[in-house]
């Protein structure tokens, strides 16, 4: 097991040696970065990772550019955890051969976007995840597909506007509610799974840490702002994390070995969902008159899983 | 390398980071990276910006808000000092400017074309917070 | 850990199967990923029991689906080592996505299709709709009409594949049931000969050197992807037939069995020619053979190699001869058969006035009998007797109900 980097506070972490490269084609304000940035400095490990078909993909990897200082592989929209578990038994088959050419061991990160991982790629993961391959899966969870211009996923909440699931004079957008990606992870059996978001870094690096540095697959849900697709100024986005994770719409948690539910953040004051929900361009119109009833069912929806949370954290099982 | 004919690029379109070996990129930094002509870091996306921030370090107090935030690593710290921004690697976001959270900011955003020791003598003056 | 050897016999009773998978083993193959389907499956079957007997050492990755399976291999390959899966025509079917990323990436990988039918309906049996099925997907594509060449070719496939010249994924196909689970005599290399030949895995842009990073699976747009995908058809049309010749001079050196691009069976006089591939081309050379003592100069041409077409080889075995029948075990669907338009390609600007016709025969693993053979070499000498084609271009055989022909 490699030693873990020390990471006190954020000076301490400004020292980290990036392994992301600017005049990637990120939007301007895609948190997609950011969340990749803190996932690359929580360690000082050597790195192969690889991108489901996505933005992150699409925005990283334009010939004749790379964006990647670690080996980085893309295959297909649904791949990226089996395209890193190929890898993981090759490093595995040639460290037992003795034919690795340098005597160190790598992480294997897999990204992939909420449709790469919540839909069209689910079957490879829950694979990789059953198999038990070391490695980690990070979504970078923006509710849409972002890439195709903004099409509803199983990730897409009740009541947001997306391309083919359109708020309309008589709909209100998307009508099912947001796949638990985290519970099915964790039901996996998978050792540690946990949900983050960017603007909470510390608590993101550890969670990092804490996955890397276990044996066997691990699973990152991070919520990733997206600044075209909600609609929110580009400048904005580590705001409206802020929003999402103290309104408790993205709880951060962890679950340990499929059981162990550990709440990681505690708002200190918990923001109203509607203010969540106001700032995004998104769910404009669940404030029309008609629509209204739903934020008030989003509320309820929220502090009831947070309410679920907190019994599970408190019964330990 | 955009009038490459076909015959002249490596097969299957893989990309080099680096020219030559790099033991340890994890602690290399930047300026001590042999970086190839494909390492998007050798690129820059300065004409993307409408508004560009300017860094005023008379107020900064190194926080790294900003560093931790950037999406495009185009905020510079070194020594766990915020020394000012990658021009060629900014987008012009303004979160930086939105995280920072000195009084008056240490980082603001003007117009792209607007001149530097300019806007930095013309500097805003410490706000008094009403809450 | 290590592995044992195996003393193998100088020839063995194996079914095709059974011969891939002991060419796996005696490659030493670093990383199989596979999902099981009729016919191929004892193949990766074979590997994981030869790794649960300790007579390979690598990684075998049971996967969920045939496009993991495949996933996994460009994964694995990416990462630099030997890799190898086998699969069968639903099972590629599902796996042709990334077939053409493990080519357009160049990785070197050996797939094994035990060739079957593709539904609907659905069927088990062999017919080569599969191997049309990726025929335009940029691997190599290998023919073994038996278990023996089963089992030589595969050596030769990791010999091309792998070398830093071509770096080109490649198919080694077999006919389903016929070939795959048909018990014959294998004349086998020893564990020593059989890995000299294929010789230690050489890395390249290989993602596990950690010290030279590596980015594979970019995106190029216009400006771009037209000079990648030439390259890439210029390497498969000038490097791969002279290499896989080079390979099959050295293997005729280690075992004395001479492969050639195209197999050319009574060649030397023939009128009248069949041309076929898969286990067929054994049936159509007893016939010809049996056509000969009739009077009828039959001969027999069997594609070695499906792709890169050998599109010069074919045209020089059929220059001189008078009538050629184009069999394709894959119904085309409203076109002439992939043969027929090969060969018709290859012969259009020679000196040639050869008759040529296509017949498509076998599909769903329907027997190709000598009588249709015998039928059928009859048919080309009564073209060449009338000079001109008697029947219409394209016909169905053996299959029930009114006479189908087209063109």
């Amino acid at each position: 097991m490699s030693e873990i980097k020390k990471i006190k506070n954020l000076k301490e972490f400004s020292t980290s040696a990036d392994r992301f490269e600017g005049a990637n084609l990120l939007c301007p304000g895609c948190a997609h970065s950011i969340i990749v940035r803190e996932i690359l400095n929580a360690t000082n490990d050597d790195l192969i990772l690889s991108s489901s078909t996505g933005c992150l993909e699409v925005c990283t990897a334009v010939y004749p550019y790379t964006s990647w200082d670690a080996s980085w592989i893309h295959i297909g929209f649904e791949n990226s955890s089996t395209a890193i578990a190929g890898a993981e038994a090759m490093h595995k088959a040639l460290k037992a051969k003795g034919r690795l050419k340098q005597d160190r061991d790598p992480k294997f990160v897999a990204f992939g976007g909420d449709g790469a991982s919540y839909d069209i790629g689910f079957q490879w993961i829950s694979g990789c995840f059953e198999r038990g391959h070391d490695m980690m899966y990070v979504v970078l969870d923006n509710e849409v597909y972002a890439n195709t211009g903004g099409q509803r996923s199983s990730s897409t909440p009740i009541g947001s506007s997306a391309t083919t699931s359109p708020a309309g004079r008589v709909s209100y957008g998307e009508k099912m509610n947001k796949k638990d990606m985290l519970s099915i992870m964790a039901a996996h059996g998978s050792p540690y799974v946990a949900q983050v978001a960017p603007n909470k870094w510390k608590n993101m690096i550890k969670a990092v840490q804490q996955g890397l540095n276990i044996e066997g697959p691990t699973f990152i849900n991070a919520m990733s702002a997206c600044t075209t697709e909600w609609k929110f100024d580009p400048a904005d986005t580590v705001a409206i994390s802020d929003l999402a994770t103290d309104s408790l719409v993205f709880p951060l948690y962890e679950i340990i070995d499929g059981k162990e539910l550990n709440i990681t953040y505690r708002p200190k004051n918990i923001v109203p969902v509607e203010e969540y929900l106001a700032a995004q361009g998104r769910f404009k119109h669940l404030f029309k008159d008609q629509y209204k009833y739903l934020i008030k069912e989003w509320q309820e929806r929220v502090d009831s899983n947070w309410e679920y949370l907190q019994r599970r954290e408190e019964a330990r099982v | 390398m955009l009038n490459k004919g076909w015959d002249e690029f490596e097969i299957g379109a893989m990309l080099r980071s680096f020219d030559g070996p790099t033991s340890n990129i994890a602690t290399t930094l930047q300026e001590d990276r042999p970086y190839s002509q494909s390492n998007s870091f050798t690129a820059s996306v300065a004409d993307w910006r409408i508004e560009k921030p300017v860094f005023n370090k008379d107020y900064c107090i190194d926080c790294q808000f900003c560093w931790i935030y950037c999406p495009d690593m185009s905020i510079i710290s070194r020594d766990k000092k915020m020394i000012g921004v990658d021009m060629d690697h900014c987008k012009g976001c303004g979160i930086c400017v939105e995280v920072c959270p000195t009084n008056p900011k240490s980082l603001l955003m003007f117009q792209e074309k607007e001149d530097e020791d300019t806007v930095l003598a013309a500097w805003p003056e410490k706000e008094d917070k009403e809450k | 850990m290590a592995f044992d050897k195996m003393e193998l016999r100088d020839i063995e009773v194996w079914d095709g199967n059974f011969a891939a998978a002991q060419a796996l083993r005696q490659a030493q193959v670093d990383v199989v990923a596979a999902y099981p389907i009729t016919p191929s499956t004892p193949i990766v079957e074979g590997y994981a029991k030869f790794k649960a007997d300790g007579y390979v050492e690598g990684e075998f990755v049971m996967v969920e689906s045939e496009h993991a399976a495949m996933s996994g291999c460009i994964g694995a390959a990416a990462a630099g080592g030997r890799v190898a899966t086998a699969t069968s025509s639903q099972g590629l079917a599902l796996m042709v996505e990334t077939l053409y990323q493990a080519s357009g990436m160049r990785l070197p990988i050996v797939l094994n299709i035990v060739n079957r039918a593709l539904a609907a309906p659905l069927n088990v049996n062999g017919d080569h709709s599969d191997m049309y099925l990726c025929r335009d997907s940029g691997w190599i594509q290998l023919n073994a009409f038996n278990a023996q060449e089963a089992y030589d070719l595969n050596f030769v496939a990791f010999k091309v594949s792998e070398d830093h010249d071509i770096r080109l994924p490649a198919i080694v196909n077999q006919d389903g049931f016929l070939t795959s689970h048909t018990a014959e005599g294998v004349k086998t290399l020893s564990d020593d000969d059989a890995y000299g030949f294929v010789g230690d895995y050489k890395p390249m842009n290989d993602m596990l050197d950690l010290d030279h990073p590596v980015t594979h699976g970019v995106q190029t747009e216009e400006d771009w992807h037209f000079e990648h995908k030439a390259r890439q058809h210029n390497d498969l049309m000038v490097k791969v037939l002279p290499k896989i010749e080079e390979a099959f001079a050295d293997f005729e050196n280690l075992s004395g069995r001479k492969y050639n691009l195209v197999e050319k069976y009574d060649m030397d006089d023939a009128d009248v020619v069949v041309v076929c591939m898969g286990s067929s081309v054994e049936t159509a050379r007893e016939v010809a053979l049996e056509m000969r003592e009739k009077g009828i100069k039959a001969g027999v041409l069997g594609l070695r190699v499906v792709r890169p077409f050998p599109f010069m080889e074919i045209a020089e075995a059929l220059k001189d001869v008078k009538a050629i029948a184009a069999l394709d075990r894959s119904s085309p669907n409203g076109a002439a058969g992939m043969l027929f338009n090969e060969i018709a390609g290859a012969l259009i600007n020679i000196d040639t006035k050869a008759l040529l016709s296509g017949y498509v025969y076998g599909l769903g693993g329907r027997d190709l009998t000598k009588a249709h053979l015998t039928d059928l070499f009859t048919e080309l000498q009564a073209n060449v007797d009338a000079g001109k084609l008697t029947t219409k271009q394209q016909q169905f055989i053996g299959v029930r109900g009114p006479k189908l022909s087209f063109l």
